[in-house]
């Protein structure tokens, strides 16, 4: 469809933006006619321009929409559109995506995974095997496929202490975050124990943050059991797909609620997602992120809520995306960032 | 199990890149493609989650493609609001300035484009002019337009096309 592009004349061109135009109006368009779309938008300058023409176009017949209606047949009727309307937006389905995707894992973790001892056999000889413990810095992250397969992704400035009984598998984190995506094995419970909630799991992957006192959890896939720790015969709490639940210390309730796991796993693609977090949380997370102390400036500042997504990607850049989306102001200094109110 | 937000979100944290380049190429501008992009996430999360979203990806670049237009409606109506105040204005600094389009010509100017759009419109086949009116006018999908009036989508597709491409030979 893009045709030859360097020869294309004028008419071609303009045949080619209609073309293009009409296609993006169905609601249908898949993400990739969309990047099929750039390609030839990012062909010519003449492209672009013959595009934005129609746009043009397409907004001034808004403007004369009722004088054009009116001026044409009547209307197709209202049952119709009423009928249409009622029906939330509609779409082609979409091929199913996986979630934390296994080539993410073999990609990114087989310098660590190759280092660590893997296999059943292992397994079975460590009957009350030694404590491993894995640590990473501010502004670090670290992907560990523990001995039974389990797969950790260990967000920035947290600790994890692993130890593999012949009854369970156990993993202590008492200030940290991190993904798990955990081997099924009925017989050895994968216990995780943040030192307010302990998180009882068999096979499944989910989000954990304990941060001083609060505790979050959101589950992508399966079933999560969640106790107070040390009340080992608590009656859990069960946490499915798409739910989270989240805990103060000290406080009698723990929340459940809808949870956004993409939200959640964001940080494992190096994203920051909030919504209406309080801009004191946003600091904390970028100074554990980018490994610079980042703080407010005082507890008004704290209190500014943000929305929106920070990719981090460049220190640089995300300061000015910051700056850009709250009104704050990042100074830096020797001693790090503060974020003034502005 | 997935709600629209959820999907969509996940789309986007996918897409983000892609959704930026995209629009930094459509807005010539890095800056102003970020923004609009940010823009597309606090959309998102305004979305209710009960609306099905099966296609995620290309809602994402709908959605900013449809902030982008709003953004051109905007700079139309305020050109055409500093067109009247200056013609206004010019009225009260007297005859020394020579006065090349006065808003009685506008207004004669409006007239004749929209019997133009009429005129053209008007000329194509009766299908055409159909399809156009309901997704245009009526706010109809292309499904939903296909299935009103018993033909394919990619009919629909064909037909809007046809109109743009007359529109845009024929206006200047």
């Amino acid at each position: 469809m893009t045709g030859r592009r360097d020869e294309d004349g004028p008419m071609e061109v303009a045949q080619q933006a209609a073309h293009w135009f009409a296609r993006l109006l169905d609601d249908a368009a898949t993400g990739d006619d969309w990047l099929d779309f750039e390609t030839w938008l990012a062909a010519a300058p003449s492209h672009q321009a013959a595009y934005a023409r129609l746009e043009g176009l397409w907004v001034e017949l808004d403007e004369v929409a009722d004088a054009v209606a009116a001026a044409l047949d009547a209307p197709v009727s209202l049952d119709a559109r009423r009928a249409a309307r009622a029906r939330p937006t509609l779409s082609p389905p979409a091929p199913p995506r996986s979630t934390l995707s296994r080539r993410a894992w073999l990609a990114a973790g087989a310098g660590l995974a190759a280092s660590v001892a893997v296999g059943a056999f292992t397994i079975a000889n460590w009957p009350n095997s030694p404590v491993e413990t894995y640590v990473t810095a501010a502004g670090q992250t670290r992907q560990l496929t523990l001995a039974d397969g389990s797969k950790v992704w260990l967000n920035a400035a947290s600790r994890l202490d692993v130890r593999f009984q012949r009854g369970a598998r156990r993993v202590q984190m008492a200030d940290g975050e991190a993904v798990f995506d955990v081997t099924h094995d009925p017989s050895r419970p994968f216990l995780i124990d943040t030192g307010d909630r302990e998180v009882r799991v068999v096979g499944t992957e989910f989000n954990i943050r304990q941060r001083a006192d609060a505790f979050a959890l959101s589950v992508r896939r399966g079933l999560v059991e969640v106790r107070p720790s040390g009340a080992p015969d608590a009656t859990p709490t069960r946490v499915p797909a798409g739910q989270g639940l989240s805990h103060r210390k000290g406080s009698a309730q723990a929340v459940i609620a809808a949870a956004e796991p993409e939200a959640a796993f964001a940080w494992t693609r190096g994203q920051l997602v909030y919504s209406a977090a309080p801009m004191n949380q946003v600091a904390a997370d970028l100074s554990r992120s980018l490994g610079t102390p980042v703080q407010v400036a005082d507890a008004a500042t704290g209190r500014l809520r943000f929305s929106g997504v920070l990719a981090l990607d460049d220190k640089d850049a995300l300061l000015r995306r910051l700056e850009a989306f709250a009104p704050v102001r990042a100074e830096r200094g020797p001693g790090g960032v503060v974020l003034h109110r502005r | 199990m997935t709600d629209a937000r959820s999907a969509l979100l996940a789309a986007y944290l996918e897409r983000r890149g892609d959704l930026t380049r995209f629009f930094t190429l459509r807005l010539k501008s890095a800056a102003a493609a970020e923004d609009l992009v940010q823009d597309i996430y606090l959309r998102i999360a305004a979305v209710e989650p009960s609306v099905e979203v099966r296609n995620a990806a290309g809602y994402l670049y709908r959605l900013g493609s449809n902030l982008m237009l709003d953004r051109i409606r905007g700079e139309r109506r305020s050109a055409a609001r500093d067109h009247e105040w200056r013609d206004n204005h010019r009225t009260l600094i007297g005859s020394d300035e020579v006065s090349e389009d006065p808003s009685a010509d506008d207004a004669v100017a409006a007239r004749q484009r929209l019997a133009a759009i009429v005129a053209i419109v008007s000329e194509l086949p009766e299908q055409t002019q159909r399809v156009f009116r309901m997704h245009k006018f009526e706010g109809l999908s292309h499904a939903e337009v296909a299935q009103a009036l018993g033909i394919s989508r990619s009919a629909v597709e064909k037909h809007c096309m046809t109109v743009l491409k007359r529109l845009a030979e024929r206006l200047n």
